[in-house]
């Protein structure tokens, strides 16, 4: 039950803010941020629970009730490590973006925060949803809010940027819905049940090719919202176009729902077609690492760089998934977590650069140290973060995905290390042309206040405790991760000319 | 005789009938609507009695079953939101006479219902063609408006012609079999090859009748200007009633014994269906005017049907009726907003997509309620179009109509374009002269018709169960 409420405050919150952004443009605020600590309150005390009832072994919560029974659809729900560590980082990472858009989002307040909390209530729900129709409505319902939120708050381009954004997801929702359809389907013919749950379609047996089709649909759908190299397109522009609470979360949630796609459903549902399938998803994570690395590295447009650095670390958690061994999922799973903190903080930052200088155009930036030193130092630190410096998060991830790849395929490995060479130059590149170098022109100085930089500390430690210190999170996840049945799978990647 | 199972369409008739006494006692708008609303009320509440009925009613005329008294149901509802549309769009200020509208919709209501429960060819036509003649008064209704007068004389002509290919397609079925019931000639088979020639002759004259109806390509021509010109409700009486009749009569042949659709009957619905899917959102993409949009969409929305009908079967049939509930509340609230912004005595109507611009500013439950009719049409949750587009492909999928699916997908990923271009002119800031638009108050009957639209879309969106039990009811 308490999964229910994690999903109702928010919506009710949202609904609440819309008509209360009417009587005090402050309301709303205050209402997003109750809202998300009372979710944060109902979260973390699920990691202490017992196992629940409903849901033996490895699953901290769950919930199951009658939705559409002429289809076999529940309303089931289930939180496990995994999903746990994802809903967290979506409730921080929520309230964070209502801390950035305090002073940002002056007009629509109301609806503006309605918007925020829905989507992450639509996040929220695509984490803990064991009913495979009823991941497809949470995997919907978050786009349309997200979609808003980047039409109206966005910058110069929002209007295209959201178009494109909504196109994309929308276009490959739908192959996610023919795919657990065909699956439904067949498993009925193989146990006259027709049911949607997670538990039971796991066991359907596929042939090769029908297999191959559903996994690609879903495969498809995924890397889609992964941002991954041949369909990454809607990313840089949708990234750089939102709102600064809206890049946030796209980055640091909407990216996440992805990896979490490939991990939940891709690889248990269907073992053998995803392994058929892994030698490209390889190829592709490592076209992802060099491609948004080079693009990175040409970008004048601070936050389009960011960007492009978010499509080169999917490229990371791509491999990850499909390198089918428990230390790569490990890094994966960190991956996403320090990815989500420090990217999440870079969009903040470039954000409030943007707010006082009106430009994300590197070449207009330059000496920024000397006017911003808090900014600056903080800009620097998290790039380094993305960068991968080890003891800080990102390289506890990057790693582990790389020594676990390294068994099943260690050329790619080869290629995906290749990639941290272009990381270290954009990320230098970036820290030198806009913090240091001489100052072109003389700004109003508007350095970080407190506000700021104790959001800024918040995630800064949370990287270097990540980074440090990792295992908690290892341990929280890894129940989770072993039920998803890694297989030795180095001589069949071998066998197809990946290893 | 025993006419209990047709009971609705008695107190149809019997409306029809005697309002133009209504007029002539007292001409009064207010009453003439209420009395209006009173017998679609009375023949919506007698379909539970109807239903008990032990023997059936004027069997050879009409056929009263849980299926047709199910589409009879559904145009009623219909019926009844579009005539509190109605109600409140002709403004006392508007230049001309407003009794005749109810009298005319009440006609059209009337031949809606007798050509959804028809049994007979006769029937069919006459049901058919009471219908068009009301739907061509509606249209053509503002005298004052040109554009109105354009589209009542286009319809009448078009419509005019397919009802002539309808009736030369009764005349060569009756020929050929001998008989005018519908379920007779569908279970009889050919005596030899020339009157095999004559069926088919004669089908496919009727086919291009209902094509023409239901607007699908290519017999979709005449729909963006029909629906730009009509006023308001009437585009929604357009959209929604006349198609829920002509598919129900669909339905219901297709379900009968001894239908089946032959290979190139359903080679070639396939073709249409993949053309309808196609060319209206293509259509729809290029068009800066909301009727026009609905318009097309439309055409579209009847080829996503087309895969329903065609992937036959249970799913398949519950998919058919459900995705016409969606479809049309969702037609008639998206029209309805559009009728609750314009003025009846204007020259045109509020239709202009930039004519909505800010309205998420100055009126945001209007512009909230707009977006979800839209989602709807989309197909996203959490409205009820995105629950009927996944029934739709669940029969699909269920059947293995792979094209037909892919052509679905690109065209919604198309349809999405002009849907949400819609949607974000709604949520850009007003222009200063826009504000005009908003000084309207939107009149009680008005709020009343969105809200019971919009409503069920939100919650049958959310929890579709209870809808989807009680359209199960119309196949058992």
């Amino acid at each position: 039950m308490m999964l229910v409420w994690l999903l109702v405050i928010p919506m009710l919150g949202g609904l609440l803010a819309w008509p209360a952004g009417r009587f005090h443009s402050t309301a709303p605020r205050i209402i997003s941020l109750i809202a998300l600590l009372s979710d944060l309150a109902i979260a973390i005390p699920l990691l202490h629970s017992s196992a629940d009832i409903a849901m033996p072994g490895t699953w901290m919560a769950g919930f199951n009730a009658a939705w559409i029974p002429a289809f076999g659809m529940s309303f089931r729900l289930g939180m496990d490590g995994v999903s746990w560590l994802l809903s967290v980082l979506t409730i921080l990472i929520g309230l964070f973006a209502v801390i950035v858009s305090w002073h940002e989002i002056d007009n629509g307040a109301g609806f503006f925060h309605a918007n925020l909390l829905w989507s992450l209530a639509g996040a929220i729900g695509v984490f803990i949803a064991l009913d495979m129709f009823l991941f497809f409505y949470f995997w919907e319902l978050m786009l349309v809010p997200m979609y808003f939120i980047i039409a109206i708050w966005g910058h110069e381009n929002r209007r295209r940027a959201a178009i494109k954004f909504f196109l994309f997801t929308q276009g490959s929702g739908l192959l996610i819905l023919i795919s657990i359809l065909a699956l439904a389907f067949l498993h009925q013919q193989q146990t006259n049940v027709l049911t949607f749950n997670y538990f039971e379609l796991i066991q359907t047996h596929t042939s090769h090719t029908f297999g191959i089709l559903i996994t690609l649909g879903l495969f498809i759908a995924f890397i889609v919202k992964l941002a991954s190299f041949p369909v990454h397109v809607w990313l840089p522009e949708t990234h750089t176009e939102a709102p600064t609470a809206g890049s946030v979360i796209l980055a640091s949630i909407l990216l996440k729902t992805g990896a979490y796609g490939l991990l939940r459903f891709v690889v248990p549902l269907m073992p053998a077609a995803a392994h058929s399938l892994a030698p490209i998803a390889l190829w592709l994570g490592v076209a992802s690492i060099l491609y948004g690395a080079f693009l990175a590295y040409g970008q004048s447009d601070l936050k389009r760089l960011i960007a492009y650095t978010s499509v080169s670390h999917m490229g990371f958690v791509l491999i990850g998934v499909f390198a089918f061994n428990i230390i790569a999922w490990q890094g994966v799973v960190i991956l996403l977590v320090a990815h989500g903190i420090s990217t999440g903080a870079l969009f903040i930052i470039v954000g409030s650069l943007q707010h006082c200088l009106h430009t994300r155009d590197l070449s207009r930036m330059g000496g920024l140290w000397g006017d911003m030193p808090r900014l600056s130092s903080f800009g620097a630190f998290f790039i380094l973060a993305s960068m991968g410096l080890p003891g800080l998060g990102n390289f506890v991830g990057e790693f582990l995905i790389l020594r676990g790849a390294w068994a099943v395929a260690p050329v790619i490995t080869i290629f995906a290390a290749i990639g941290l060479i272009p990381a270290a130059l954009y990320s230098l590149v970036a820290i030198q042309r806009a913090f240091h170098g001489p100052v072109d022109e003389t700004r109003d100085e508007h350095d970080f206040g407190m506000r700021e930089t104790s959001m800024m500390l918040v995630l800064a430690s949370a990287i270097i405790c990540l980074g440090v210190n990792p295992q908690p999170i290892l341990t929280i996840a890894s129940p989770a991760l072993n039920n998803m049945q890694p297989q030795p799978t180095t001589a069949m990647l071998k066998e197809m000319g990946a290893g | 005789m025993n006419l209990q199972g047709a009971v609705p369409l008695v107190i149809l008739t019997i409306l029809a009938g005697g309002l133009p006494a209504v007029v002539a006692i007292r001409r009064s708008y207010r009453l003439i609507c209420a009395v209006t609303g009173l017998g679609l009320l009375a023949a919506l509440f007698s379909i539970p009695y109807a239903l008990r009925a032990t023997s059936p009613a004027l069997p050879e005329l009409f056929t009263f079953n849980a299926l047709s008294l199910g589409f009879i149901g559904l145009i009623l509802i219909s019926a009844l939101l579009i005539l509190v549309l109605a109600y409140s769009y002709w403004q006392p200020e508007t230049p001309l006479y407003r009794e005749e509208f109810p009298l005319l919709f009440a006609a059209g209501t009337l031949g809606a219902v007798a050509l959804a429960s028809a049994a007979s060819f006769i029937t069919l036509f006459l049901g058919l063609e009471t219908m068009t003649l009301a739907m061509i008064g509606m249209i053509a209704y503002p005298h004052f408006r040109p554009a109105a007068e354009e589209a009542g004389l286009k319809y009448l002509v078009l419509s005019g012609m397919s009802s002539a290919f309808v009736l030369f397609g009764i005349g060569l079925l009756e020929l050929a079999s001998g008989s005018l019931n519908i379920a007779h000639i569908v279970a009889s088979s050919a005596a030899d090859a020339a009157s095999q020639q004559m069926l088919v002759a004669g089908l496919a004259m009727i086919a291009i009748g209902a094509g023409f109806k239901l607007s699908v390509v290519p017999f979709h021509i005449w729909v963006p200007d029909v629906y730009v010109g009509a006023p308001a409700p009437t585009g929604a009486y357009v959209a929604v009633i006349a198609k829920i009749a002509v598919l129900a009569i669909l339905i219901r042949t297709i379900n009968l014994p001894g239908a089946n659709l032959s290979a190139s009957m359903s080679t070639l619905t396939t073709a249409i269906a993949i053309l309808s899917m196609l060319s209206g959102n293509l259509l729809a993409l290029m068009q800066d005017n909301l009727k026009r949009i609905l318009g097309y969409s439309s055409i579209a929305h009847l080829g996503y049907l087309l895969v329903a009908i065609l992937a036959a079967g249970s799913i398949g049939q519950v998919a058919v009726v459900f995705y016409i509930v969606a479809y049309a509340v969702t037609m008639i609230g998206a029209f309805g907003v559009i009728a609750v912004l314009s003025h009846a005595s204007d020259v045109r109507d509020v239709d202009k997509i930039t004519e909505l611009r800010g309205l998420f500013w100055t009126r945001p439950a209007l512009a909230g309620v707009m977006t979800l009719f839209l989602l709807s049409l989309a197909g996203i949750p959490p409205a009820l179009g995105f629950i009927a587009k996944m029934y739709i492909m669940a029969a699909g999928v269920h059947t293995q109509l792979w094209s037909l699916l892919a052509v679905m997908v690109i065209s919604g990923v198309i349809g999405l374009f002009y849907y949400l271009n819609i949607i974000l002119v709604m949520s850009m800031k007003p222009s200063d002269d826009a504000m005009a638009v908003s000084i309207l108050a939107i009149s009680i009957p008005n709020r009343l018709a969105i809200a019971m639209v919009s409503l069920p879309i939100l919650a049958f969106g959310v929890a579709p169960s209870p809808l989807i039990a009680l359209l199960k009811l119309m196949f058992d």
